[in-house]
């Protein structure tokens, strides 16, 4: 007992320096962790932000880009919840429920899991009907129930099914590796986005099928062979799910290949699944918010028709459904080039309006033709003489395909879009059949101006109407891959032919020219879709044009003017918005409703607790007042001097406290004040600069002492704002460190905070302001946070405005902006006291207005600032 | 950054080569390995401040090699790495304790950030330890 009392000096100055060590790391590692929240608070923040402005559906985006940001914003919400529970252990573990229970609600939407079909790897034609075209595809699908239902010819054959593709995906991981290269790459990078594609086609093509699926493959031909009874190639065409999709058309996204011989099936059908991810196919979902993952490619195979010739119907015209047309494509040879856009094939109009007759013809000049090689393949022959001049069909044969376009009408009772061959015994065949995407078209040309003729000088005239519209823009040519790649935004596509190739540049591209090509090739499809004017078959166009000149194009007289023609111009609508709607969109949608909306508006209401956090917003706001109340409780109450709050010394002892939680003053401090010049917080000491830079004023001054003593008044005299309390209590204090600092302060009437995070790291700067309150009439305050978020915005901060509460927001900018935006926000701060009561008078108003503009270019620009002179 | 070191982990050569000559041109010490497995060994003979860890790996993946380096060395600070965003990792990582979950592609200077505030936490955790065991006379 007595012992005890004789505790040696020096051991007991050991241990209070010990303590005092162990203090310093537990503030230090506190600082840290808080920081880490807030660095998490202030990512999260961003990301809801991104979401926002991609939901304004400006930008095209994909599923990946979705799956990226809410793993983003997930992860940093739970490390908020961990770094709270940091601070304040046990308190807040249920936070951790709340998290789990919106996240399992945001999975499905992002994580849609694929339903467990099973069904057949391999179908055969006969087995096949439009009921199936989930299973199959809505192409195949739709031929085989015009071989089973309407009972027209179509040739013999088999489909890889949905589940075939799915079981390819997975026999060897392929999907996950192929969707991490998706999200790795930028897809607004059209170089990038070229390489990615080839090497995710490369990826499949090598992957081996399961044996089970390639048996299955193989046994369905062997039947195939039987059935025909003598040596049979294939034809093998892409039949994805997810092409029916709402108002898409997919025209000529995936490879087909002509001609396969037996020993070269596998290969085809690996390459067909992988032009899933041709350059043309990956950038038209994107534009379109079609999801990679309802995408299955099926692949129909069958017997190889040799036609004498064939082409495309429309059983009606597609831009004039109301003119009752049948329009005709047609070539010698195979339908390949009517659709690849690669000749100017011959064109019939067959009238539906009583009996059918052909209304026009134009026969072109036909130079070559696409035939089969005997044993694979196809080639491309040179026609002369007679054959090309010759029409590819006879008129008996447009009659007879007319009926048959419009039996298929009929049939499904919308106009359909029809590829089809004839034999060498002259019946026709069926190749493909599905619904004809109308295009609306403005046919009002009664402008003056196209009346008298006066629009300018033409470059050129000629060529067919591909898609509706007129657009001005530089020319640009393009003859290789490498010329896509430099094409300008809101430039004019010239090419010789209307290949599918180009359509990954339709939103880039303002209008297209082609020298060749016709309304039911692919490319025409695509423009018509994005509603990119569309002018094809215009001979020699490429010469008569230069890189860069500036031209108008108007599809609807086919004619070329040189320059700008706005009276053409003015006319045309905004273009498309092709992601709202889509699936990827609505899949944004979803989760945004469960991560962006902030119900949590008042911590001092007792509905303020974890139980009502219902979004990601939510739980950030919660867990963000409770770490800075957190962080100030724990400076207040540990009796630690070097940590306690000090008085701030300025001249004079000033009404403002300072906590420092860990590397705020330059020196550890003693005593009960801290002056200014031992200040080493950059954020504080740019706020302090706007305070002190210019001398408040009035409204009437309270005391007529000057500014420093009007700020002691409004600090101290709680007469002045009534019922408004500040977070930390009775004092106006701030809180800091080196790179850190916030401030809760009622200057006269109003209320506002200050939180800011300045230092070397830009991606980790923010300024976040929020001013609330005032002492007139509510509309006089809401003017004044009106009139405060002008100032704002011009000044780079993004502005909310709810009620008469104001937060404004600026961040990832470098030091020196940030202290600028910190020295504005303290100059606002003192300068707008009691504005509030003058805002109903527009003279005082503007006067003020001019005199805060005028004084915040002095205080950004001191060396600037002169007077002005006496006169 | 002084005197701290690094070790990373990926599958991908190509991507750790270029990673580990963009962070070496920062002046930080830092060492690859191309598999969870390798990564255990190297920690065994060498010791590492913060594991940079990519999650899909042949072998030990991500998760389980996380698991196994928290388990034996609890101080070391793990970084978790993907290319192939997922929420259900992402929790499950951070639940066994790693600091960050990050996806590719990512800017250099961020990671350098994680990097430095992980090292950071690594330091106070083992001096507040160190404290404790002073203040009980150890």
């Amino acid at each position: 007992m007595f012992s005890r009392l004789k505790i040696p000096f020096l051991k007991r100055r050991t241990q209070d320096e010990s303590e005092v060590e162990e203090l310093r790391i537990a503030f230090k590692a506190r600082y840290h962790n808080f920081k880490l929240l807030l660095n998490a608070n202030n990512r999260s923040l961003e990301i809801m932000a991104e979401m926002e402005e991609a939901l304004q559906g400006i930008q095209p985006f994909g599923m990946t880009f979705i799956q990226a940001l809410t793993t983003s914003v997930s992860t940093s919400v739970w490390q908020i919840i961990k770094q709270l529970n940091e601070l304040a252990p046990g308190k807040y573990e249920k936070l951790y429920d709340r998290f789990k229970e919106i996240q399992k609600q945001i999975n499905p939407l992002v994580y849609p899991k694929r339903s467990a079909q099973g069904g057949p790897l391999v179908l055969s034609f006969q087995d096949v009907d439009r009921n199936l075209a989930d299973q199959v595809g809505s192409k195949i699908a739709n031929l085989g129930e015009v071989k089973n239902q309407i009972n027209l010819e179509v040739p013999n054959g088999f489909v890889i099914t949905a589940q075939a593709y799915h079981q390819f995906m997975e026999y060897t991981d392929l999907q996950t590796e192929i969707s991490r290269r998706l999200q790795t790459a930028d897809m607004d990078r059209l170089d990038q986005l070229y390489s990615l594609s080839a090497a995710i086609q490369q990826l499949i093509i090598q992957a081996p099928l399961s044996g089970e699926l390639e048996t299955a493959i193989m046994e369905h031909y062997r039947q195939l062979v039987e059935k025909e009874g003598v040596r049979v190639t294939v034809a093998m065409r892409s039949s994805a799910l997810g092409e029916d999709l709402a108002g898409t058309s997919f025209a000529g996204q995936y490879r087909s290949e002509l001609n396969v011989s037996s020993e070269n099936i596998i290969n085809a059908y690996k390459e067909i699944v992988a032009s899933k991810y041709s350059l043309p196919a990956v950038t038209y979902r994107l534009n379109r918010g079609i999801r990679d993952q309802d995408v299955a490619m099926c692949v129909g195979c069958m017997s190889m028709v040799d036609a004498v010739s064939g082409g495309v119907v429309y059983s009606q015209n597609p831009m004039d459904i109301h003119s009752h047309t049948t329009i005709i494509n047609s070539v010698w040879g195979l339908p390949k080039s009517v659709v690849d856009g690669s000749t100017v094939p011959d064109l019939f109009i067959v009238s539906q309006n009583g009996p059918m007759e052909i209304l026009y013809r134009e026969i072109p000049v036909k130079e070559r033709k696409f035939v089969c090689y005997p044993d694979e393949g196809v080639c491309r022959l040179e026609i002369s003489g007679e054959e090309a001049r010759m029409a590819s069909l006879n008129d008996e044969q447009v009659l007879e395909l007319a009926r048959l376009a419009t039996r298929l009408e009929e049939y499904y009772g919308v106009p359909q879009d029809i590829e089809w061959a004839v034999r060498p015994d002259g019946s026709f065949v069926v190749l493909q059949c599905r619904p004809l995407k109308e295009t609306k078209r403005e046919k009002v040309r009664d402008l003056k101006a196209v009346k008298e003729g006066v629009l300018g000088e033409v470059v050129f005239e000629g060529g067919v109407l591909a898609s509706p519209g007129a657009a001005a823009g530089p020319a640009y040519i393009v003859k290789k891959d490498m010329d896509a790649l430099q094409f300008p935004e809101g430039g004019i596509l010239v090419a010789v032919q209307s290949l599918p190739r180009w359509a990954p540049l339709m939103n880039r591209a303002a209008a297209i020219i082609t020298e060749q090509g016709s309304i039911a090739g692919h490319l025409a499809t695509v423009a018509r879709e994005f509603g990119v004017p569309a002018l094809f078959g215009v001979k020699g166009a490429i010469d008569k044009l230069e890189n860069g000149q500036v031209i108008t194009v108007d599809t609807e007289d086919a004619k070329v003017y040189e320059g700008r023609v706005e009276a053409l111009l003015e006319r045309q609508k905004d273009p498309k918005n092709l992601m709202k709607d889509s699936p990827v969109f609505q899949t944004l949608e979803g989760a945004a409703r469960l991560i962006v909306p902030l119900n949590l508006l008042d911590p001092d209401a007792p509905s303020f607790k974890p139980d009502n956090c219902n979004t990601f917003h939510d739980i950030t706001r919660f867990c963000h007042e409770k770490a800075v109340q957190e962080m100030f409780q724990f400076g207040k109450e540990h009796r630690f001097p070097e940590r306690s709050s000090k008085q701030l010394y300025y001249k004079v002892p000033m009404q403002w406290w300072i906590l420092n939680l860990d590397d705020g003053f330059k020196e550890e401090i003693e005593g009960k004040y801290v002056k200014l010049e031992n200040i080493d917080s950059i954020p504080m000491l740019a706020l302090w600069e706007g305070f002190t830079a210019v001398p408040w004023a009035g409204p009437p001054p309270i005391d007529g002492k000057g500014f420093m003593s009007v700020m002691f008044q409004a600090t101290t005299n709680r007469a002045l704002a009534p019922g408004v309390r500040s977070n930390y209590g009775e004092r106006n204090y701030f809180m800091i460190s080196k790179n850190y600092c916030s401030l809760n302060s009622r200057l006269g009437f109003h209320f506002s905070t200050v939180e800011t995070l300045v230092g070397d790291r830009p991606s980790e700067n923010y300024v976040s302001f929020q001013y609330k309150g005032g002492a007139a009439d509510f509309n006089r305050r809401l003017k004044r946070v009106t009139f405060l978020r002008d100032i704002l915005e011009e000044h780079g901060f993004r502005v909310e405005v709810t009620k008469d509460n104001l937060i404004a927001r600026v961040e990832n900018h470098e030091k020196d902006f940030m202290k600028t935006a910190l020295k504005i926000i303290g100059y606002l701060t003192i300068h707008t006291r009691q504005l509030d009561m003058i805002m109903s008078n527009e003279a005082s108003v503007n006067y003020y207005r001019n005199k805060i503009e005028k004084d915040i270019r002095e205080l950004l620009e001191p060396v600037a600032k002169t007077h002005e002179p006496h006169s | 950054m002084n005197g701290f070191k690094i070790l990373l982990v990926d599958d991908e050569i190509e991507f750790l080569e270029t990673l580990m000559k963009r962070i070496k041109k920062r002046a930080v010490d830092v060492t690859g390995v191309s598999s969870g497995e390798k990564a255990l060994e190297e920690i065994e003979k060498n010791p590492y401040d913060v594991v940079v860890l990519d999650v899909k790996m042949p072998g030990m993946d991500g998760i389980e090699t996380l698991r196994e380096i928290k388990r034996r060395y609890p101080l070391i600070e793990v970084i978790m790495l993907t290319g192939h965003a997922s929420v259900e990792v992402a929790v499950q990582g951070m639940e066994l304790g790693a600091f960050d979950y990050l996806m590719k592609p990512m800017d250099i200077d961020e990671l350098l950030y994680k990097l430095e505030d992980a090292y950071k936490k690594k330091t106070l955790h083992e001096q507040k330890i160190l404290a404790r065991e002073k203040d009980v006379g150890i």
